[in-house]
Order: C-alpha cells, then structure tokens, then sequence
C-alpha cells in the first residue's frame, strides 16, 4: 500500500508486510521498507504510531513477551529472521539494541563490556583488554573512564552510561544496531555526542533510530520513515521528507501542526 | 481560614495519637529488651560457652544448645534457601504471569503466617512417627519449611524490582534467559537476596515450637543429626519452666543470646538492603 521510491541503495534489511499484534490490537499494518546498510534511518511520528514496535520486531525483543507477535517476513541479508527456526540470541548478537534509558549492568565498567565479549569468545586477558579500550575508544569514553575501569558502572553520569551501553553493544561486533530513543534522557551536551557518535558508527554498522526529536531525525539519518498510527505513511531520503513531503500527514507532522 | 484551623486540629490530634501508638510500642519492645539485659548479663560468663546443659541443682552452661542451634539452623537455612530461591526466581522471571505464580504466590503465604507449631506436627508425624525417635534431621527439615517461604517471598520480590530494562538490554546482547537470571538479574538483586536469607536465619534461629516435636532437646553434647539435638530455643523453653534458680539463670541468659544474634543479624541485613537503595 505504501509505495517506497528510493535510489538503489545496498539493502541490509527488508520488511514485507510486516503486521504486529499485541494480543488482538493490530499495532502495525502492512510495513514495507528496505534499510539500507551502512546507513542511519530514522523512525518519527507521534506516541504510539509503532515505531518502537517496528524496531523492536528488528531483533525480535517482543519474543521475550506472550502475546505479541508478528506476520510478514523482515529479511536480514536473505534470511528472514521472523521463522521460527531462527535462533534469536544468535540474532540479538547480530543486531544490537540501545535503549531510551541507560541500562549499564550492575559490575564494573571493564566488565560491562567483557561480559558480553566472553559470551561468544574466551579471548586470552590481554586481547580482551585491547577489546574493551577498542570499544571504549569507539564509544568515545575512553578517555573519560580509563583509570576507573574497574569502578561500578552505575557511577558514572547518565551521558557517559549511555555511551557504555554503546560500547557493549558494539564490542560484540553487531551488523545492525537499533536505537531506542537513545538521547531522550540525556542533556543537550550528552547528546550532542551520541549523536557524533550514531554517525562515526554508521560508517561500519548499519544503523535504525526511533526518535521523538524531529531535528535530531534530520541531523542524524540518512533515511527517514514517518509513522503514524501503525502505518507506515512516508518513506525517503531525510533530506527531501523534510523539506518537501509527499503526503499532507507528513507535512502537518514536521510543521508541527499535530503530535 | 476556619476550614485551614480544622485541618490543623485534626493534624495534631492525629500526629499525637501516632506518638502515642508508636511510643506503646517501642516502650514493650525497650521493657523486654532491659528485662532480658538486666536478667541474662548476670549469668553470663565462660562457663556458659564451656560447659554442657546441667542436671538440676548444679552448675553448667549452655554449649550443647548453643551448638545445636547453629548447626540446626545452617542446616536448615542451606535446606531450604535453594528450594525458595528457585521457586522464588521462577515466580518473578519464568512464570511471572502464569496461574501457577498466582496460585503459589496464595499457598506461600499461608505458608508464611502459618503457626510453627503446626510445621512441627506436621514434620513429626512425616518422620519422627515413621522413624520412630526424634532426631536433628527432623527438627533441621522442620526449620527449612519456614525458611522456605520467606526466601520464596524475597526473592520473588527482589527480582521483580530489577528493571525490566535491565533484562531487555541483557537480551538485546544475545543472552540467553538463564544467562540473563544468573549474571545480571541475580547480580543485580544480590543485596537484597542476601538481606531474605538473613531475615530467614533470624527468623528460625528463635524458633521453640517446631523443635520440641522434632530434635526434642539432648542433656548432652551430640553431633549426631540422627540423634535427638539440644538448641537454645528448647532448653530455654524448658529451663524457663522448671523450678530450679540456676536453670531459670541460664534460661534468661540463652535468651539474651538468641536474641543478641537475631539482632546483629537484622542490622546487617538492614545495613545491606539499605546500601542496596542508596547505590
């Protein structure tokens, strides 16, 4: 229903009528769109359009609830990642999520990032400390945090526990890497620098974010989808969505004339 | 202005009648706590740590009981945590919205309120009667059924106070459940689960009732836990009862201790929990 007309760009990730329920409410409705890889796209539109959903079908987080679930196909380099034969924590590694809220885990910052590390590898001590500066340093927290590797986590500011999430979340080398929100409870400065740091990423991982923020879709991505109401209403290149939409819904969003 | 005089009224009367229950209480609390203090300290000394439980009209200590209930209570502590923390953990992470969490959930805390009285009949008839003599294991089984549903209720209420997103951000790194209870989940809620089994440990280590139908009490010094085993509880209970000047010196002087323990132990775990919430 929704007609996408983009320039040919490598695809990482294909929706195909994608539909989402919770329980009997149909959330999502026939989403088709393609990501590109190595690219940043952006979700926005207004609370409970279903781009968090749609993200959240992206590394099948809403299996770890009963009740939801979702119809169609979403193609991951050719393999759709919505049959049940697909092993999901070996998808979640592939496809990496940062929340809204900073969720460091309850050990030392060095831990935080071996931790997940060790999941899939037993590297000797000294490569895995290379690792975790690697990350650390690609996460731009280094500096901030190297003589306190192994202090809790949980002590350092909500900025900088948000970059530690990235950090993990990068140190276990994912494809794609979903973005919930991820600034929406950080200071301007704080975010100003995750948002250097979605578009240093973007140049190895293929890169989704939901947002709430209209300028920070417009900073930061690449493509971007507006929702609305479970729909998927406009899908493009940011640049053109935002300054010359195809659709009156659109327009009426990014003017601001509603949500 | 009227209406701002009445609600003024009404708060003091309030606030006094709240001193005053608050002042009731914690007035018994400070007359057991002086009366076990003046009482118990005076027969404290070595001898109490050194020497068995006497026979009537001569002197002794407490040793044997002292023994017995530490060894009773970890016993029963090691017993029943790793049944509650289970059972705990699949209430709050595996079968958090399931019917059997509801039903169990009901059944735990009856479990929890029941009299212990009632958990010493019931472990007596289930092994001393068919054994056929009292024995520590009965009394160590006894303890562990109450243990049991305060670390059910703990840990039930522990994890559910890890975030949710805690668990999500464990999964979205390729986790696997079990990984996500035991390395995050478990870590996260470490203090406060620590804090169930300590308040479980407090909890059993003053316990009389379900041990007088089951370990009974022992004159002597055993550590056979097939065999009848003295504790504090049970000689104070008796010791208390009977007649003799140095029995009821020593009865008072268990208590002190019993009650020194439950109450070092209470203040760690309320020295953990609260380092829990302040991190």
């Amino acid at each position: 229903m929704n007609t996408i007309t983009i320039e040919k760009p490598d695809v990482k990730i294909r929706v195909r009528d994608l539909d989402f329920f919770y329980g009997q409410t149909r959330a999502l409705k026939s989403i088709n769109l393609s990501l590109a890889r190595n690219e940043v796209t952006a979700f926005i539109g207004p609370s409970g359009c279903g781009k968090s959903t749609l993200l959240r079908v992206l590394n099948r987080m809403y299996d770890l609830y009963s009740g939801q679930r979702a119809t169609g196909e979403v193609i991951l380099d050719g393999e759709n990642i919505l049959s049940p034969g697909i092993d999901v924590n070996l998808l979640r590694a592939r496809v990496g999520m940062v929340f809204q809220k900073p969720t460091p885990f309850p050990m030392s910052i060095y831990e935080n990032i071996a931790f997940g590390i060790r999941l899939y590898e037993k590297p000797p001590k000294s490569e895995l400390d290379g690792r975790v500066e690697k990350a650390l340093r690609g996460a731009a927290l280094w500096e901030e945090v190297k003589d306190k590797l192994h202090t809790s986590g949980l002590g350092l500011s909500g900025g900088q526990q948000q970059r530690l999430c990235i950090a993990r979340t990068v140190a276990i080398h994912p494809e794609v890497i979903l973005f919930d929100e991820p600034a929406s409870a950080l200071d301007p400065i704080s975010t100003a620098k995750v948002e250097e740091l979605i578009d240093e990423l973007s140049e190895e991982f293929t890169i989704v974010i939901v947002t709430h923020n209209m300028q920070q879709a417009a900073r930061v991505s690449k493509y971007t989808a507006f929702m609305y109401l479970g729909e998927l209403v406009e899908f493009g290149l940011t640049n053109r969505l935002f300054t010359s939409p195809e659709k009156k819904q659109t327009q009426d969003y990014i003017t601001g004339r509603f949500g | 202005m009227a209406l701002y005089d009445t609600r003024r009224r009404v708060n003091a009367i309030a606030m006094g009648l709240s001193w005053v229950a608050a002042a009731f209480g914690l007035g018994f609390l400070a007359l057991i706590l002086g009366a076990l203090l003046w009482n118990g300290v005076a027969g404290l000394s070595p001898k109490v740590f050194l020497q068995m439980t006497p026979p009537p009209g001569s002197s002794g200590g407490l040793l044997n009981a002292i023994a017995g209930s530490v060894v009773m209570t970890s016993l029963g502590v090691l017993l029943g945590t790793p049944i509650g923390m289970l059972a705990g953990t699949y209430m709050a992470e595996y079968g958090r919205y399931s019917k059997l969490t509801t039903v169990v959930r009901f059944i735990n805390d009856i479990l929890l309120s029941a009299p212990s009285i009632v958990i010493g009949l019931f472990v007596y008839e289930i092994i001393v009667a068919q054994v056929g003599h009292f024995s520590a294991i009965a009394g160590v089984v006894a303890l562990a059924v109450i243990v049991i549903p305060v670390v059910v209720r703990t840990t039930e209420d522990m994890l559910l106070l890890v975030p949710g997103q805690l668990r999500e951000a464990s999964a979205a790194l390729g986790l696997p459940r079990s990984f996500v209870i035991r390395r995050i989940a478990y870590r996260a809620a470490s203090s406060g689960l620590v804090t169930g089994v300590l308040l479980a440990v407090a909890r059993v280590s003053g316990e009389t009732a379900p041990l007088l139908f089951t370990s009974l009490n022992n004159q002597f010094w055993s550590a056979d836990i097939n065999a009848p085993m003295a504790s504090l509880p049970v000689v104070i209970f008796q010791f208390a009862l009977s007649p003799y000047k140095d029995w009821q010196q020593l009865a008072w002087t268990g208590a002190l201790l019993i009650t020194a323990a439950v109450l070092s132990i209470s203040i760690v775990a309320r020295a953990l929990s609260s380092r829990r919430t302040t991190k």
